[in-house]
């Protein structure tokens, strides 16, 4: 593998988030399969569902930028949908459920980030754990059935389209413009590059080491806050199963967007793309009919793929 | 004796972690439960626990060997939901529980030569590897059904003189486990190999002639080759195929073997401790159950339980 690589055409080639070059074969695959569906229309549809996904790897790439992960983001998204859908505050408004979302999402960050960076627990195991015990809370409230519908306001707002293009989409477009200026702009976009690169090294040049990996774990529970208003948007009625894959689907599209522990080519918009790419997968599925098992194994071997391929450059 | 016990609590000087603790929560929890509740300390519920132990027990058994080279396999829930799978097809048992054995062999060598050969982290690999093989087994059993082998319903629920086969099961494990952990050049190499790890010098072992990569490999495949081996028990307690039966028993297990004061980080663990860890959570559980705690919940004080123990745990590496 190193030989063929060291061609410099070959390695600027490989260099490239394999998100671009997914993103090109899925799109090739149904314009041979269904040439109509390649319509926008149709495809902004599909593109508005995976507009939750693609908030949350956003906080995403941040903490896998500086070498942790989060996978406590089902466990949030399904705390907020029940809270607003279960009809436990019967008289909060839209501003109130925001405000929560966010309280609940910066508290899950704040207690990962303690976790993570001050007592330097295996971030897997620590979002895995509050991610478990935050479904097994909701679980417990529900009694594993489901809560109420949502407000119709929320769906209306997702619901709405300039043209061509959804709000949900220009919102997430939005999002993803704001984490690109604070990565290219702000001094804590260069602290997260410098801890990402060698987190030895930033802490010898009197980077904050320990407080850039808190503030990215808060920032990653809040934007999960965020993608969990979105996602209760996009549904009709509340459900205790909702949001729980996406915390693993967003490590997918952080990975193939060409972000992964402490590599960071991708910058934003790889994973955005890397996102995307999760939109046409489901759409080439759908198209052909896959099932949810074929859906769990594309999704696996993507993840694999891309983790490999990325461990390749590394020599 | 007196020495071995004061190791338990010794953190510095032993390679075996501070297994002393959870003997010590161990014993206090049997004490309360057997002392608070009438039914606990019956010979059916005795009995009863040590089945209901097995399954988390041999797992947590299997995943001590990856997190002893300071790894960790996420997907050996989805190999037990695989084997309760494979074995409840249409087929003779001489055929169905080698294939068994061998397909899981079949991951673990995929995950160790992905993680060694191709510099992908451990978390991601079997993660990624998770994923795949449950796609496979819902493939395989979209809902749980089928009829699992006579031979393996037999060995898992029969019992002999008054003893249930379950105790047996756990004797021959631990005993494999003791031999190869603690009587091969195999387990000494995986001790040196973590403690390499753990101390942020990945070729410490490599200079001393250890090939660490083959150890690394082998030491998945016993991890998936054990958790093939919960998944026939539990097949023979379920008696038929559930894609779901499974789920989450890596975290179980991670639980048990941290419990049980293996440090995660690699090096520094021992098999007593896991046994101790895995016999606490199955005395957690059947405490619980006694007591009507929705099991809901219960999960959520299992993850509490695992946040607490690794929050306890100091190791010098931040973030995965």
């Amino acid at each position: 593998m190193a030989p063929l690589l060291s061609h410099p055409a070959l390695r600027r080639l490989a260099s490239v988030p394999p998100a671009y070059y997914l993103f090109g074969l899925l799109l090739l695959t149904l314009w041979l399969a269904r040439p109509n569906m390649l319509n926008p229309n149709v495809l902004g549809i599909f593109i508005r569902q995976v507009v939750p996904l693609g908030i949350l790897v956003l906080g995403q790439l941040l903490v896998m930028r500086v070498r942790s992960i989060d996978l406590s983001g089902g466990g949030v998204i399904l705390l907020i949908n029940y809270i607003i859908t279960s009809r436990t505050f019967p008289e909060a408004s839209g501003l109130t459920f925001a405000l929560m979302a966010l309280a609940i999402g910066g508290a899950v960050g704040l207690l990962n980030g303690y976790m993570v960076a001050k007592r330097r627990v295996s971030a897997v195991i620590v979002t895995l754990a509050v991610s478990i015990i935050l479904v097994g809370f909701v679980q417990f409230l529900s009694s594993g059935k489901p809560p109420g519908d949502v407000p119709k306001y929320m769906n209306d707002i997702f619901n709405i389209s300039f043209g061509v293009l959804p709000v949900p989409v220009l919102f997430w477009l939005v999002c993803t413009t704001i984490i690109w200026l604070i990565m290219q702009q702000s001094v804590y976009g260069r602290y997260v590059e410098a801890v990402g690169e060698n987190a030895d090294a930033a802490a010898f040049c009197g980077v904050p080491v320990e407080r850039t990996v808190m503030i990215a774990h808060v920032i990653a529970g809040l934007i999960a806050a965020v993608a969990a208003l979105v996602q209760t948007g996009s549904i009709a009625v509340g459900s205790v199963r909702v949001g729980l894959d996406l915390p693993i689907l967003a490590v997918a599209a952080t990975i193939l967007g060409g972000v992964a522990f402490g590599r960071g080519e991708g910058g934003v918009w790889g994973p955005f793309f890397g996102t995307l790419c999760f939109a046409l997968l489901f759409v080439v599925m759908t198209v052909f009919g896959t099932g949810e098992p074929g859906k769990l194994i594309a999704q696996g071997t993507i993840i694999m793929m891309a983790a490999i391929i990325y461990g390749q450059k590394r020599i | 004796m007196i020495a071995l016990l004061r190791s338990g609590f010794n953190t510095r000087r032993s390679r075996h972690g501070l297994w002393g603790v959870p003997l010590v929560i161990g014993v206090a929890l049997s004490l309360l439960l057997a002392l608070t509740t009438d039914q606990f300390a019956t010979r059916e519920n005795l009995f009863n626990l040590a089945s209901q132990a097995m399954p988390l027990l041999i797992a947590a058994i299997g995943q001590l060997f990856v997190i002893l080279v300071g790894g960790l396999d996420l997907s050996i829930g989805s190999v037990i939901s695989f084997t309760t799978a494979i074995l409840s097809l249409e087929g003779p048992a001489i055929v169905l529980i080698p294939a068994v054995f061998v397909l899981a062999g079949l991951v673990g060598l995929i995950n160790g030569v992905v993680i060694t050969r191709l510099n992908v982290h451990p978390i991601i690999a079997t993660l990624a590897m998770q994923y795949i093989l449950l796609g496979i087994t819902r493939f395989l059993r979209p809902v749980s059904g089928g009829e699992v082998p006579g031979v393996v319903i037999a060995a898992v629920q029969g019992s002999l003189l008054g003893l249930p086969y379950a105790l047996l099961w756990g004797l021959i494990t631990v005993g494999i486990a003791a031999k190869v952990l603690y009587g091969s050049r195999f387990g000494l190499h995986l001790f040196g190999i973590g403690g390499g790890v753990a101390a942020g010098m990945e070729d410490a072992a490599r200079s001393y002639g250890v090939r660490v990569a083959r150890n690394i490999v082998l030491a998945y495949v016993a991890c998936s080759l054990f958790a093939a081996l919960a998944g026939v028990f539990l097949a023979g307690r379920i008696v038929s195929g559930d894609p779901n039966v499974g789920l989450l028993s890596e975290l179980d297990a991670i639980t048990a073997v941290a419990i049980g004061g293996t440090q995660l980080s690699g090096g520094v663990g021992s098999l007593h401790g896991t046994v101790l860890g895995a016999l606490i959570m199955a005395l957690l559980a059947n405490g619980m159950n006694m007591a009507n705690i929705s099991p809901f919940i219960q999960t959520a004080i299992k993850g509490g339980l695992l946040l607490a123990i690794v929050g306890l745990q100091s190791r010098k590496k931040m973030g995965l």
